[in-house]
């Protein structure tokens, strides 16, 4: 054992060298470095140079006026939104939707993805189904869920609901045959009954293919927001952008974008990553067991 | 003739979290000749690894000179041919795929390259595995893989990096008598790094030991033992037997001055060291 | 294990992908469905819900007969796999190598590993207003959007997986001499394939809602187009006529397309499992 991992050892030790040729540069290359290694800046120093190309194609008029609009104008147009109260109406609207639409998603596609996954016989007689209504895009719903609801709030939880629920039941049946057989025996063995063996050993072995189902969910669903306020357009970000685009008003499309764009970013950051991180290291377990077995 | 000579080499690195400078390498030299097998032992976390980079060019050193065939290195090229611990196969390519790798890099025509790589299987004994994948053949066959490919190659030197250190120990007895087989008959020159004091023996003419971190050339030793060699009769003789105690006491030596109080702990890992080390 | 139960297990393997399999595998696929179409019909009958809210089984395959005679089906399909299909050479040709070419730099992938981030999550039918903005209503305005879902799930996950290919393997290919171009062809990019292909899958996804939803806002002709005609008359044998459409054609791509893909390459390779590395 100690072997394998000193060996390791200096594998790393040989790569990380490889890796740092430069470390007696001087101090300013390791102040650099040392930005460079902090997280905010690393996430964020991207978008500088980008932001600055943009402003210099707008400055430049590289493309009309009418098609492209630069940062000042975005910025301009959402102090007017914001003031106005537009912005934060429609933002809320949009949030509310989607809240509602994982809200149910997650209350209706946990249960019935674990439900359908602990027997063999459901399983295999859902797989089908489920791959079914995965394949009939969420967007190609709205249509017939206009004509059963209208053009309203339920409409729109409908479809996000329905964006949800697929991925994640998928998931979840994918992740429950993750998990290896080795394990349950070994908790049965171990004198766990049903519930335990089910609770203990199978929720947190699927939890990181569920942890992929949400985010796929989410994904799919952030999109089928977007859609279903532009179709059925009443109000919300995606109808903000679309309404505007009608009149010609670039900078407000532009605005639009920015905003889901920072949103997804936040929900990402704040949510999704440090869920599947805390997951992550599960599956690093769970993956190790198997090339054991 | 000299087929690798490193001089005075030194590598000095910066530790990613503490920020400290770490040397890794403080003075190696020495040199094999052509058609030598040459090993080099030492204790954990010695920087061996770090010789064989700096040789295949992957790492850059600090200080000091490696010239394999007359030519100081820079960078990795196909005359340091290396077998990996990991065996570092193409999944995507077949066995042969693998094998003529080399040569088509080469552009060695079709028709030439498919019979040597041919003939390096039938080296290796993986004649009848040509159109499977690497995925589909055990752990001591990848291995005979990784070998093959890199000999199919002619590098002026092999580099071998704990070839045999993942793989369980009955298969890596027979990988190491073939391996002397395949030596005694093509006398390609190899650079063999282990932690495997019997290993080492039974394979090289040469043993270089290094001392612990920060590692020097603490003594280099001959291995005068007769060719052919086989694990039964090599096993037996009392030379064998002399040149491991001698090579584990060099280890073990550095392991009770590095350690100090741990000595105890030093003692039984210099002992793990000659014995099985691998997690079976 | 020892050898002859994994001989046995091996040749019950070798039988259980016999004809036979595929059989059991074929009825086990289409017997659910069958069964789902068939409580789709009970229900409509016992509830007695009206046309205008939802559609028999009948209606719904008239609905298809007409589309078929009328030749409106050719017509939709053509013109939305026309665009899907474009769209997605256009992204293959463009992301692919950009990925690539990303993930063979440490600083380059860094830099835009945030980037192609918010670029995902904005992939789609975000742009769609802008779309027919700047190409107008029509055929290129939806070719854009499935080439922009594609796009960047395409390049973030080939840069991903150009990263995951294990040091040692780069540098076995470097000693032996593999210039640039060799290098991308067989060893960056068949390393990186088993996380392209989860890239083409997601980025799929992606272009093909996006398809139908810029079909529904861009165009006169094609599947999201049809779908939404039909809302406006609140025909629903037309609507869930070409849902299921829909959904056969993107079961259709997985199978025929993403499956053998995934087949041919990933699995031969063994490069699915976790002991690999």
């Amino acid at each position: 054992m100690t072997s394998t991992t000193f060996s390791t050892d200096e594998k790393r030790a040989g790569r990380g060298s490889g890796r740092r040729r430069g470390a007696r540069r001087g101090l300013a290359w390791r102040l650099w470095h040392r930005c460079l290694r902090s997280g905010a800046f690393r996430t964020l120093g991207p978008f500088v140079p980008v932001v600055a190309l943009w402003w210099l194609l707008a400055a430049l008029e590289v493309f009309p006026e009418s098609f492209f609009a630069g940062p000042p104008a975005v910025v301009d147009k959402f102090g007017e939104l914001m003031e106005k109260g537009i912005l934060p109406g429609y933002l809320t609207d949009s949030l509310t939707r989607l809240c509602y639409g994982v809200g149910f998603g997650l209350l209706i596609g946990l249960p019935l993805g674990f439900a359908v996954a602990m027997s063999r016989v459901l399983r295999r007689a859902c797989w089908p189904i489920l791959l079914f209504f995965q394949a009939v895009a969420d967007i190609a719903w709205l249509p017939i869920v206009i004509v059963w609801f209208g053009f309203s709030l339920t409409t729109v939880t409908f479809v996000i609901v329905y964006t949800i629920v697929f991925p994640l039941m998928l998931s979840v049946v994918a992740g429950v045959e993750q998990v290896p057989r080795e394990l349950v025996r070994a908790a049965r063995s171990l004198g766990a009954g049903r519930l335990r063996v089910f609770l203990e050993v199978i929720v947190p072995g699927a939890l990181p293919s569920v942890a992929g189902g949400i985010r796929t969910g989410l994904g799919y669903g952030w999109r089928a927001l977007v859609a279903a306020e532009i179709i059925v357009g009443t109000s919300g970000v995606g109808f903000m952008m679309f309404d505007a685009r009608r009149v010609g008003d670039v900078s407000q499309v532009f605005l639009g974008m920015a905003v889901l764009g920072t949103l997804w970013y936040a929900l990402d950051a704040l949510i999704l990553a440090p869920f599947e991180r805390a997951t992550v290291e599960r599956w690093g377990m769970v993956r190790a067991m198997e090339a054991d077995g | 003739m000299t087929a690798l000579k490193i001089d005075r080499l030194r590598k000095v690195y910066t530790d990613t979290y503490s920020g400290e400078e770490v040397t890794a390498i403080d003075d190696v030299s020495f040199s094999v000749r052509k058609g030598e097998f040459v090993s080099v032992l030492g204790p954990s976390g010695c920087g061996k690894t770090t010789v064989l980079n700096i040789v295949a060019g992957f790492v850059r050193q600090s200080g000091g000179t490696v010239v394999v065939d007359g030519r100081p290195v820079d960078g990795p090229g196909p005359d340091r041919g290396v077998v990996f611990q990991s065996h570092a196969l193409f999944p995507w390519k077949t066995v042969l795929g693998n094998v003529v790798f080399g040569l088509r890099m080469r552009k060695v025509p079709r028709a030439e390259r498919n019979a040597r790589g041919e003939e390096f299987l039938k080296l290796v004994g993986l004649e009848g595995f040509a159109h499977r994948y690497p995925h589909e053949l055990s752990g001591g066959m990848q291995q005979r893989l990784g070998v093959a490919r890199v000999l199919a190659n002619e590098p002026a030197v092999m580099l071998m990096d704990e070839p045999f250190a993942s793989i369980d120990a009955q298969t890596r007895r027979r990988l190491q008598e073939d391996l002397t087989g395949i030596f005694e008959t093509r006398r390609p020159t190899v650079f063999f790094v282990t932690h495997d004091v019997d290993e080492a023996v039974f394979l090289s003419d040469r043993i270089v030991v290094l001392s612990r971190r920060p590692s020097r050339v603490r003594e280099i030793v001959d291995v005068a033992l007769p060719r052919p060699r086989r694990w039964q009769e090599a096993a037996e003789l009392p030379e064998f037997r002399r040149i491991a105690n001698r090579v584990n006491e060099l280890l073990g030596d550095d392991e009770g001055a590095g350690a100090g109080a741990g000595a105890g702990d030093g003692g039984a890992r210099g002992g793990e060291a000659g014995g099985e080390p691998d997690a079976a | 294990m020892t050898a002859p139960t994994a001989r046995r297990r091996a040749l019950l393997t070798a039988r259980r992908r016999g004809l036979l399999s595929t059989a059991t595998g074929a009825l086990w696929f289409f017997g659910p469905l069958a069964a789902l179409v068939a409580a789709w019909a009970v229900a409509v009958r016992v509830s007695g819900v009206e046309m205008r809210v939802f559609p028999q089984v009948t209606d719904v395959l008239g609905a298809l007969g007409d589309l078929w005679s009328s030749g409106d089906l050719f017509r939709h399909l053509g013109a939305s796999l026309r665009r899907a299909g474009l769209g997605m050479a256009l992204a293959l040709v463009t992301g692919l190598p950009f990925g690539v070419a990303l993930g063979a730099s440490r600083v380059l992938s860094a830099f835009f590993l945030p980037l192609l981030r918010f670029s995902v999550a904005l992939a789609g039918i975000a742009w769609i207003p802008i779309a027919t903005l700047w190409f107008g209503y029509g055929d290129r305005a939806v070719i854009f959007i499935v080439w922009n879902a594609m796009f960047f799930a395409l390049t973030y996950n080939a840069m991903l997986g150009v990263r995951q290919i294990p040091v040692e393997v780069l540098r076995a290919a470097r000693s032996m001499g593999t210039g640039r171009l060799r290098m991308f062809w067989e060893v960056l990019l068949p390393g990186a394939l088993p996380s392209i292909v989860t890239g083409l899958r997601v980025g799929l996804g992606y272009g093909w809602r996006g398809l139908v939803a810029a079909e529904i806002i861009a165009t006169n002709a094609g599947l999201g187009y049809a779908l939404f005609q039909a809302q406006k008359y609140f025909q629903t044998d037309v609507i869930i006529a070409s849902m299921v459409i829909i959904g056969v054609l993107w079961l259709l791509m997985d199978r025929l397309l993403l499956a053998p893909l995934e087949r041919r390459t990933v699995e031969r390779w063994g490069m699915t499992g976790a002991g690999d590395r």
